[in-house]
């Protein structure tokens, strides 16, 4: 596949942009979201005459130590009573926020992040299944969704056994990079035998679906240093793999500020990164599924990808479409309808929110119904090869070439550039349209003109 | 009364049942132009109402009947143990308050389920028009008569899913009465709502939606439900098949 991609194509379009984990971007969220609003929103919805099924999401944010790299909410602590007691109030917002939905509605979807999710113990992970079981209806079949993100230094055989027991069946493991020279530099330094015996283990165990996280452009990559680490997962044979590039961040990411931009490998190397990868990947029985998602046959999300239902949240790529999600724990966001509401990033305004029995959101947006429409659009591009002008248009009821004319014309250039093909009906991604998804993606954005493009976001590749 | 005078009505909160586009289903059927203009003399604006505001509460006094004018709303009660029962539920041209007519007081509450406005009929007026007025007379009772079925066939012995089937199919042919198309409804209702008037419970009417949908007879997208076959769906109700 790569053979078909002109570098200097990608290096032309390797400007910093938004990833559409979800639109709009978590940037332009505003506080004024408050906890009436979001269970005014849950009401509505549990009054559909056919009320969406669910998606969790549970945010532990624990570290025992911080991976330099990572810009995620989280608590370096290995003081167990801070914990224990983020605990404690995390289960009074699970059966909180299950009291307020009907329960016929059934979770398909269930995702532990963080943070280490791991870095809690067998019992206290059983003790969140349990609450979670008390308080919502979860699914007990296989079509289930439920994972878990897995730190391989937390982790061994058995307490996989013991995730699986839990009602996980998928499991993604932190890999992030195997060189010592890059583990030294990112500060997460574990054993490279170990970590694929995991990856082994999990296939063994029975789990449906065995990620492995990798990130390109960390500190000390070089070449040969990432030929190795691709080599290795490929013998180790995952159902999927995310490829993330490091977004160096450092005004954003204070610990980022550990890694000295001398230390990155320089654009042109961590672009040949990214290809070779791409490369290795597609010729070796993995298809690319979004942007930076691999799947081979057998792992569900290559499935959901060839029946057009994958979808795009928080987390990546899923294979459930049209749920509403409940996020809880730490700045987690949750959307039902047309609402984001982003819990508190603050952990004492966390725990005194919940003890004083209220739900600690903060922060969101309300969709307007043209946020509903490009939402649509953005995540179709952002999902699959293919847009249906048609479709779009019957669905919202717009004519889709008069409503977007002017995202049309700035589609041009990339039309031109060989991105994305257009006909009357439609248009559809070229390979290195499906690499620059969030080039294609970003003329649909109605928010990006009047944000300028700099700064903010992470390069594109 | 403050209300009895035409003249003392301020003039925005005057409706004219000469210029409704609803007066086919509504009181004036059939009625003369010059006849019309005597309901126009008597007729009064209210709203609009949002979503849960109450028109008239169970026990008030009865001093008119409503006609929807636009969105809907439900008649209701509260019994002793606070349990509600929803009695019916009122699309633009529907009259309500009609149970008021003998106790003259309330028996249902009546409550907007979406933006919705009304048009009252102070009840002492209208019946002295509808002495003079035949037509008008026969119209108030092909209306009661109507509000009188539709309790009556509510909760026919049939199965759940009969009960949901002509409920659709009875919205769709009160929609297509008002010249909207048969097959989009908007339920503007939330189903715990429909539960009650049917006395299902919430999770049986979304059970129930979702077997007609994989049956290909409806498509539900939120609260717009699509007739897909509409006469599958009156078999189902064991309704006879109208052809339309």
């Amino acid at each position: 596949m790569s053979t078909l991609i002109d570098p200097e194509l990608i290096r032309r379009y390797d400007l910093p942009g938004p990833r559409y984990t979800s639109y709009p971007t978590a940037r332009h969220f505003q506080p004024g979201i408050t906890e009436a609003i979001y269970r005014e929103a849950v009401m509505a919805s549990n009054e559909d005459p056919i009320p969406v099924d669910l998606s969790l999401y549970i945010h532990i944010p624990f570290c025992h130590r911080p991976c330099f790299y990572c810009g995620c909410t989280r608590i370096i602590t290995r003081h167990a009573p801070r914990v224990t007691r983020y605990l404690e109030q995390l289960h009074r917002e699970i059966a909180l926020q299950g009291a307020g939905i009907d329960g016929d509605r059934i979770v398909r979807q269930l995702h532990l992040g963080g943070g280490t999710p791991t870095y809690l113990s067998d019992a206290e992970l059983e003790s969140l299944m349990l609450a979670l079981r008390r308080a919502f209806t979860l699914d007990p079949g296989p079509e289930r969704e439920f994972g878990i993100e897995v730190d391989p230094r937390t982790i061994d055989r058995s307490r996989l056994a013991h995730l699986l027991a839990l009602g996980f069946n998928r499991v993604s493991f932190g890999i992030q990079d195997l060189d010592p020279l890059v583990q030294r530099a990112i500060n997460r330094v574990q054993d490279p035998e170990h970590a694929l015996a995991l990856l082994q283990d999990a296939k063994d165990l029975g789990f449906a679906s065995v990620n492995a996280d990798l990130i390109y452009g960390l500190p000390g990559q070089t070449r040969e240093s990432f030929q190795t680490l691709i080599e290795a997962i490929l013998g180790a044979h995952p159902g999927r793999i995310a490829l993330y590039g490091y977004a160096h961040l450092p005004e954003q990411f204070p610990f980022q500020r550990q890694i000295p931009s001398a230390w990155l490998p320089e654009p042109a190397i961590r672009l040949e990164l990214f290809l070779t990868a791409l490369e290795r990947f597609t010729t070796s029985g993995y298809r690319l599924i979004g942007m930076d998602h691999f799947a081979r046959d057998g792992d569900p999300l290559l499935d959901a990808a060839r029946a057009g239902s994958l979808q795009r949240n928080f987390q990546g790529y899923s294979t459930y479409a049209g749920l509403d999600s409940i996020a809880l724990g730490l700045s987690a966001i949750s959307r039902v309808g047309s609402l984001y509401a982003q819990n508190t990033k603050d952990e004492d305004d966390y725990l005194a929110s919940i003890r004083a029995e209220r739900l600690p959101i903060r922060m969101g947006y309300r969709l307007t119904a043209d946020d509903v429409i490009r939402a649509d659009v953005i995540e179709r591009i952002m999902c699959h090869e293919a847009l249906d002008f048609d479709a779009i248009g019957k669905r919202h009821r717009i004519r889709f070439q008069e409503y977007f004319a002017p995202a049309l014309v700035r589609l041009k250039t990339l039309e031109d550039d060989g991105l994305v093909e257009r006909s009357s009906h439609g248009l559809l991604l070229r390979p290195a349209g499906r690499i620059l998804r969030r080039v294609v993606a970003a003329p649909f954005d109605a928010y990006l003109p009047r944000e300028g493009r700099h700064g903010h976001y992470s390069r594109i590749i | 009364m403050a209300r009895s005078g035409a003249d003392s009505i301020p003039a925005e909160l005057r409706q004219k049942c000469s210029q409704c586009s609803l007066q086919e289903l509504c009181l004036p059927r059939g009625l003369h132009v010059h006849d019309l203009e005597r309901l126009d003399s008597l007729v009064l604006c209210e709203g609009p109402h949002h979503a849960g505001d109450v028109l008239v509460t169970a026990g008030d006094r009865f001093r008119a009947l409503y006609a929807v004018r636009s969105g809907s709303y439900k008649s209701h009660t509260i019994d002793y143990e606070g349990r509600e029962q929803i009695w019916g539920f009122h699309l633009p041209g529907e009259l309500m308050g009609l149970d008021a007519i003998h106790p003259e007081h309330h028996l249902c509450t009546l409550t907007a389920l979406d933006t919705a406005t009304v048009c009252a009929l102070p009840f002492e007026k209208l019946s002295e028009i509808a002495g003079e007025l035949p037509k008008l007379r026969s119209q108030i009772f092909r209306m009661l008569g109507k509000s009188l079925s539709e309790q009556t066939t509510r909760l026919r012995e049939e199965s759940a899913e009969a009960r949901l089937a002509g409920f659709l199919v009875d919205l769709s042919a009160r929609l297509r009465e008002r010249g909207f198309s048969e097959r989009d409804l908007h339920l503007s209702m939330p189903r715990r709502d429909i539960a009650n008037y049917l006395h299902l419970t919430a999770e049986t009417i979304s059970r129930l939606l979702a077997r007609f949908q994989s049956d290909s007879l409806i498509a539900v997208d939120h609260r717009e439900i699509h007739l897909l076959d509409l006469s599958k769906l009156m078999r189902r109700a064991h309704r006879e098949v109208v052809e339309t």
